[in-house]
């Protein structure tokens, strides 16, 4: 090989040359970066992780009617406990190893990553929990395979990296409709034996095989992604034979730059499909119920402006809360029945959120944000119309380090029913919620 | 003033055989270059592989690309940096543009070679040389400055 120099290159066409360069290198979208490693550039064990201390506190309003009145309305206490309208928690510590085993075949990727922090996965399932199992094989080109238990492709706020979320807590349509709960009743009867989870959150994961891959056309970055899962969160098997489906798409403009803060407008679309096994109605008998979602959005970030919006819909096995917005396991007043968790399996929902943030200082970034939530369209005594309007603020102590201060206005009504009804009297008492968090990556 | 004369000749004279000593490295490609660097990769840690490329920049940026003369020797788990694939790989394509030049190992190629059961595909700007470490000796003793990131 000759070794050739192009002696009239100036230091302005090197440094143009380099940017262009670093943009293309990396390859930066969900998909690729949790769990795909950089061509000859992974190490074979990197470890890692990220610790989330928080305080987030109400007024602790109780609830003003119903069953339960004079009692701690669920929605005022703070989780995963609900024990306290005001508190200190770790949210999420999480550890992880990742990188290539055999650091000279860059072809075969691993993602390991447990959970230690005080959150719906350890509150209901194992003090310290595997959230993250996977295994890449990038043999093919365009038709990369990961299996394992990891994030499946959907909704932009699950499936994004949560130590870059700009948020403290999760919009309503994500948390009721997308953080999967799992149960072995609908929870429809009344009872001394509350129904409640029986087992870790979803997580915004599943256990499975995904085929993946993006491709590049000049500035333009597609993605694709087909994933076959047991439907059944993390860390248990397949409880009635039926997968979940799942189907991701994305077009991303990139502008520069490179990881999980990129700078890039994207456009995506995703759809699920699966069914679960549960005990429903008033005979209790076992049955197994579609659960459909899907949705599109776009994200949008480019110097000082980060820009988001997401519309969701959902069919089937719908999250209902707690009866009489009680903390579940409560006996009611008259001693009869204890609250439980409710899913509504044949409802519908749907949502959406839009998100804005602002850099007004390279260390200090303001945020706004609204979401909507419409709960059981299809019943006028359950529908439930949730508003939210989040204002936040992020410190950064530097690229790693930062301080999240949340202010939560909160809104709840039953649409359908007259406004002196007990469930628009409770929903009048939601509070508004404001949180602090420091987030430390290391 | 004849006796100062023959003083300077004779000063002249003494030191002579003395700069012919001192070989000042020359490279075709940087006919200009002030300073010679040879920079060496032979960790397997892929921070080390951004940071020789970011030092192979910086060189150029503070000298400018036609006053420096840089080459990358790449050996035992370093040689990563010069596979086809590297992620790395648009930078290496800007560096080259520059004239940086990148040397890697054969002994290494080879012991990859034989770990994966097939011989890996070299960047294109890559230069095989037949041990990494004594091309690094050459151009040392050429007066190249080794710089280890």
């Amino acid at each position: 090989m000759r070794r050739s120099t192009r002696r009239d290159v100036t230091g302005v066409l090197l440094g143009a040359g380099l940017l262009a360069a670093g943009g293309a290198a990396q390859a930066a979208n969900w998909l690729m970066l949790q769990g795909t490693e950089p061509p000859d550039a992974g190490a074979r064990a990197r470890v890692w992780g990220f610790i989330q201390p928080e305080f987030q506190s109400t007024d602790g309003s109780k609830l003003p009617a119903g069953p339960w009145k004079g009692q701690k309305a669920v929605f005022n206490q703070i989780g995963p406990d609900l024990e306290s309208s005001s508190q200190f928690n770790i949210r999420r510590a999480r550890l992880g190893v990742r990188g290539t085993a055999f650091p000279l075949d860059n072809r075969v990727n691993y993602f390991f990553l447990v959970e230690a922090g005080r959150n719906g996965i350890t509150k209901f399932g194992d003090a310290v929990s595997l959230t993250d199992a996977s295994i890449t094989l990038n043999h093919i080109k365009y038709a990369r395979l990961r299996v394992g238990q990891f994030k499946y492709p959907g909704s932009e706020e699950g499936l994004q990296a949560i130590h870059v979320f700009d948020y403290i807590n999760f919009t309503n349509v994500t948390n009721f409709l997308m953080l999967e709960r799992f149960f072995d009743s609908d929870g429809s009867v009344p009872g001394m034996d509350p129904n409640k989870p029986n087992g870790s959150v979803g997580a915004f994961r599943d256990l499975g095989i995904q085929l993946f891959d993006t491709l590049h056309v000049g500035d333009w970055e597609h993605s694709y992604a087909f994933m076959i899962g047991n439907g059944n969160g993390i860390n248990r098997g397949n409880d009635n034979g039926k997968y979940n489906y799942y189907v991701y798409l994305s077009s991303e403009k990139v502008f520069g730059g490179k990881g999980p803060r990129r700078q890039g407008w994207k456009l995506y679309g995703w759809f699920q499909t699966g069914q679960r096994t549960l005990r429903a109605g008033p005979d209790q008998e076992k049955q197994d119920f579609d659960r459909t979602r899907w949705g599109f959005g776009s994200t949008f970030r480019k110097d000082k402006w980060r820009a988001g919006a997401e519309v969701i819909f959902a069919d089937g096995m719908i999250f209902n809360g707690t009866d009489g917005a009680a903390v579940p396991g409560s006996l009611n007043n008259k001693g009869t029945a204890v609250a439980s968790w409710n899913v509504l399996p044949e409802d519908k929902a749907w949502g959406f959120y839009v998100d804005l943030g602002y850099r007004v200082h390279p260390k200090v970034e303001l945020d706004i944000r609204y979401d909507y939530l419409d709960r059981a369209t299809e019943t006028d005594a359950n529908e439930r119309v949730f508003q939210t309007v989040t204002f936040g603020a992020q410190y950064f102590f530097n690229k790693k380090v930062r301080m999240l201060v949340n202010y939560e206005l909160r809104m709840a009504d039953a649409p359908q029913l007259d406004g002196s009804s007990v469930p628009n009297r409770i929903l009048d008492e939601m509070d508004n919620r404001l949180s602090a968090q420091v987030l430390a990556v290391f | 003033m004849i006796h100062r004369l023959l003083s300077s000749l004779l000063v002249l004279v003494l030191t002579l055989p003395l700069s012919a000593g001192a070989e000042t490295p020359q490279s075709e490609d940087k006919p200009f270059a002030e300073v010679h660097v040879v920079l060496q990769i032979s960790d397997r840690d892929p921070f080390k592989q951004t940071l020789v490329l970011n030092v192979a920049n910086n060189l150029l940026k503070a000298y400018g690309p036609d006053k420096v003369d840089i080459e990358v020797v790449a050996f035992g788990p370093g040689l990563r940096l010069l596979l086809a694939d590297n992620a790395n790989k648009g930078r290496i394509e800007a560096l080259a543009g520059s004239g940086v030049r990148f040397s890697g190992c054969m002994n290494t190629l080879r012991n990859f070679t034989r770990q994966l059961g097939h011989e890996p595909a070299l960047n294109p700007h890559a230069v095989k040389v037949s041990a990494g470490v004594v091309r690094i000796i050459e151009l040392v003793k050429q007066g190249y400055i080794l710089i280890k990131p």
